[in-house]
C-alpha cells in the first residue's frame, strides 16, 4: 500500500500572539516542528506499510526551511517527501492550501491512503484533510484512531473512530484520505542511525512551475477566507498563593472549596 | 566597617554562587541582575557533572573540584534536593596512556580525600558497571560510586535563596541596559526598569553574554562561544535496567537523566579555529530547543557505535543547543580589568558548575579584603593579553 502523509511545520513556541492589523498569527521564533497529530498521522502509516509494504510519502506545503520537518519525517521511516514551495503559495487559506496540495499528490504519483493529522496546533481549524479530499474526488474518514486491516479486504480499509465512549469502524474504498486524532498512537522515535539515513533520502521540491496553477487559485488571492477578527482569549483566573503549615494549609484549602462549591 | 557595595550582572551558576560567597562578609551589598530567571539559559543547560575524577579540569586544580564537589555535598545535606544531586558514580575511560595517567592520579587525589576510586582493567568488570560499553580498543577505566552529576538550576536558586537570606537582593527579569564608569571607574549600573544604582564593584556573571556586556564597559571580552550539542536518547526497550554512571570519554559524556540517557560532545574536543565547533554569537537567538548540526549526529553515531553500541539504537527524545563561554586557553576569567571595579566572572565553559564555589570563594575575598589567591592570580584577565 502506498501512503500519502500530510505534515505542517508548526512553531514549537506557545508564545504566539495576534497581529492588530492582519489578524494573523504572529511567532516569536521561526523554529519550528512537525504537528503533533501528524506524528500520529506518520505513525499509523508506518504500521500499515510494516503489514502491506509498499511507501510512504510525505508531503509539505512551507518556506523551504520545512525541508527539516521532512527530513524528521524521514528519519522516523517515511521513505520519500514532497516539499511544496514558493512566494507565491505564501497566505494561502485552507482552501488554497488544500487545492495545492491535493495538486501536488496527484501530480507525485499514485496513493491508496491520504493521512493528516486531524487538527493543527497552530490554526486547528481541522479542514485541509477534508478539502483535500474532496478536491481529489475520494472519500473521508475525519479524526480517526486507528486501523483493522484486513489483508483479504482489497481495495477498502477499515477505519477506526471513537465517539462518546463507543467504537466504530468505518469501511472506506481506497484510495481514500483519513485525518488521525492527536495521541491516538506512540509515535516512533528516529534514531541517531535514521536521522543520518534521512539526509540522503529523495526529497522532490515543487514549485508553481511544475505544478502551473492558476494565481487566483493560490496564495492570498485564491483565499477566500476573510479573517474579520482573531484574539487571544481573556484569562479571569487568578492565583492565591497559601502559606502555613501542612495543617494549617489544609484547613485553608477545605475552606476554599467550601466556598467554591458555595457558588454551584 | 564600610559598606561596599557590589552589583552583579547575570543570575545564573557564576553569578548566584558569587552572591552567595560575598553575602558572607557583613560589609557585604550585593544585589544580582538577571534579564530571564535564576539558573536558566546556559547554566539550565548544563548537564552538571562534579565528578571527583575526569578531564574536564586539571589535576592542578583539584581543590577547585573538591570545594565544587563538598559545597554541593553539604547543600544536599542542609536540604535535601536543593543541590539535585543524583548520586550515580562516574566511569571514566583511558583510551590511551596519557589519559590513563591522568585518571590514576585523580584517583589517588579522591582516595587521599575520603572517596573511593579504582582503577580497573578487568573488562568484565567495566561491562558490570556498564553492560552497553565496548571494552574493545580501551586500557581500562577509572570508577567511583561517590559521585555524579547536580542541578545547576536548582544550585543557582539555593545559592540565591542563601543570599538573600544572608541580606542580599534578588532582581529577576531585569536586564541591564548601562553600566556607569566616570574615568576609567566603576561607578554604577542602570537597568530595564529605570532604576539607576551605585555601585563600587559590578561583575560580570554572564558567561555567553560576556561580549556584550563587556561592550557596555567599552572592553573587548575574549569570549568564543563553543556548541554544546546534547541529545537525549530514550534507550532500545525504553528501560536502562541498571544505574547509568556519568560516563566520560575524552571526546564526549553521558549520564542518565530518569529513563534517558543525555550525551554531549566534551567541551575540551572543541576546536575554537573550526567554525562547526565556535565563534561568537548571540546568546539571545538560542532556540530553547533543537538547533543542532548535522556534524554531531554523525560525530555521535560513530562514537557510540564503536564506544556505547549498547545504547546506538536509542531514539532520539530531544537535543538542545547551548553556547559555552570560552577564552582561548579553556579556563574561566577571574578578577580586576583595566577598568577600575569592573570585575570578570566568566569563561568558566563547560565546567561552570564544578569552579563556580571555588572561584567564587577567591574572588570574594578579593573584592572584599583586597587579597589575590594562586587561583586568581592563574585565572587573571592580564594572562590573555599576553
Amino acid at each position: 500500500m502506498n501512503i500519502a502523509v500530510l505534515i505542517k511545520q508548526v512553531p514549537v513556541s506557545n508564545d504566539v500572539s495576534v497581529d492588530p492589523e492582519t489578524h494573523a498569527l504572529v511567532r516569536a521564533t521561526s523554529e519550528g516542528m512537525i504537528n503533533p497529530a501528524d506524528l500520529n498521522a506518520i505513525e499509523a502509516a508506518m504500521v500499515l506499510k510494516e503489514q502491506t509494504e509498499g511507501k510512504v510519502v510525505v508531503f509539505t506545503m512551507g518556506p523551504p526551511d520545512a525541508e527539516k520537518a521532512l527530513r524528521d519525517a524521514m528519519a522516523m521511516g517515511c521513505d520519500e517527501s514532497c516539499l511544496i514551495t514558493d512566494r507565491c503559495l505564501a497566505g494561502g487559506d485552507t482552501i488554497a492550501t488544500a487545492k495545492v496540495l491535493a495538486e501536488s499528490i496527484g501530480r507525485y504519483g499514485t496513493f491508496d491512503l491520504i493521512l493528516s493529522g486531524a487538527l493543527s496546533a497552530d490554526g486547528a481549524t481541522g479542514q485541509v484533510g477534508a478539502m483535500v479530499a474532496e478536491y481529489m474526488g475520494i472519500p473521508h474518514v475525519a479524526e480517526i484512531q486507528g486501523f483493522a486491516y484486513d489483508e483479504s479486504a482489497a481495495g477498502s480499509i477499515l477505519a477506526v473512530k471513537k465517539f462518546q465512549g463507543m467504537e466504530f469502524k468505518i469501511k472506506a474504498a481506497l484510495p481514500a484520505l483519513m485525518s488521525v486524532c492527536f495521541g491516538c498512537n506512540e509515535p516512533r522515535l528516529a534514531t541517531l542511525r535514521t536521522k543520518r539515513a534521512a539526509k540522503s533520502k529523495p526529497l522532490e521540491v515543487y514549485t508553481n512551475a511544475e505544478l502551473g496553477m492558476a494565481a487566483d487559485e493560490i496564495g492570498l488571492e485564491g483565499s477566500p477566507t476573510d479573517v474579520t477578527d482573531s484574539f487571544e482569549p481573556e484569562s479571569t483566573r487568578k492565583a492565591q498563593m497559601l502559606s502555613g503549615t501542612p495543617d494549617e494549609l489544609a484547613r485553608k484549602l477545605k475552606e476554599l472549596i467550601e466556598i467554591e462549591k458555595g457558588k454551584e | 566597617m564600610d559598606k561596599k557595595k557590589i552589583g552583579i550582572i547575570g543570575g545564573g551558576i557564576s553569578g548566584t554562587c558569587l552572591g552567595y560567597h560575598l553575602s558572607l562578609y557583613d560589609n557585604a551589598e550585593v544585589v544580582v541582575f538577571e534579564k530571564d530567571t535564576i539558573g536558566g539559559a546556559s547554566t539550565a543547560k548544563s548537564a552538571g557533572t562534579v565528578c571527583l575524577f575526569d578531564d574536564s579540569l586539571k589535576n592542578r586544580y583539584w581543590d577547585v573540584r573538591l570545594y565544587g564537589f563538598e559545597s554541593y555535598l553539604k547543600m544536599e545535606e542542609e536540604e535535601k534536593g536543593s543541590a539535585g544531586f543524583d548520586k550515580t558514580g562516574t566511569l571514566v575511560v583511558a583510551t590511551d596512556e596519557k589519559v590513563e595517567a591522568t585518571i590514576k592520579t585523580g584517583i589517588a587525589l579522591a582516595k587521599a580525600a575520603g572517596y573511593t576510586g579504582e582503577y580497573i582493567t578487568d573488562k568484565d568488570k567495566i561491562k558490570e558497571i556498564l553492560p552497553d560499553i565496548s571494552t574493545e580498543n580501551i586500557l581500562g577505566a577509572g570508577y567511583t560510586q561517590d559521585d555524579g552529576y547536580f542541578d545547576g538550576t536548582m544550585i543557582s536558586n539555593t545559592y540565591a535563596k542563601k543570599m538573600q537570606k544572608n541580606g542580599g537582593a534578588v532582581k529577576t527579569g531585569v536586564k541591564v541596559t548601562e553600566v556607569k564608569v566616570e574615568d576609567k571607574k566603576i561607578k554604577g549600573l542602570k537597568t530595564s526598569d529605570g532604576e539607576d544604582y551605585e555601585f563600587d564593584y559590578v561583575v560580570d556573571c554572564t558567561g555567553p553574554w560576556s561580549k556584550f556586556t563587556g561592550e557596555m564597559v567599552g572592553m573587548d571580552v575574549p569570549i568564543w562561544h563553543t556548541k554544546a550539542e546534547a541529545f537525549f536518547l530514550c534507550p532500545p526497550g525504553k528501560k536502562l535496567g541498571y544505574t547509568f554512571p556519568v560516563l566520560k570519554y575524552p571526546a564526549f559524556y553521558a549520564l542518565r537523566a530518569g529513563d534517558n540517557i543525555f550525551i554531549c560532545k566534551s567541551h575540551l574536543s572543541m576546536d575554537l579555529s573550526n567554525p562547526m565547533h565556535a565563534g561568537q554569537w548571540d546568546p539571545d537567538k538560542l532556540p530553547a530547543t533543537g538547533g543542532t548540526d548535522d556534524y554531531f549526529i554523525d560525530f555521535l553515531l560513530d562514537q557510540l557505535e564503536c564506544r556505547v553500541p549498547g545504547i546506538v539504537d536509542s531514539g532520539l527524545v530531544s537535543s538542545w543547543l547551548s553556547y559555552r563561554a570560552e577564552p582561548k586557553d579553556f579556563l574561566p576569567i577571574l578578577g580586576e580589568t583595566p577598568v577600575e571595579g569592573y570585575i570578570l566572572a566568566t569563561g568558566y565553559g563547560g565546567n561552570g558548575v564544578i569552579e563556580a564555589p571555588a572561584a567564587s570563594r577567591d574572588l570574594a575575598k578579593f573584592i572584599m579584603r583586597g587579597e589575590k589567591t594562586p587561583l586568581l592570580e592563574d585565572w587573571a584577565f592580564e594572562r590573555l593579553l599576553k
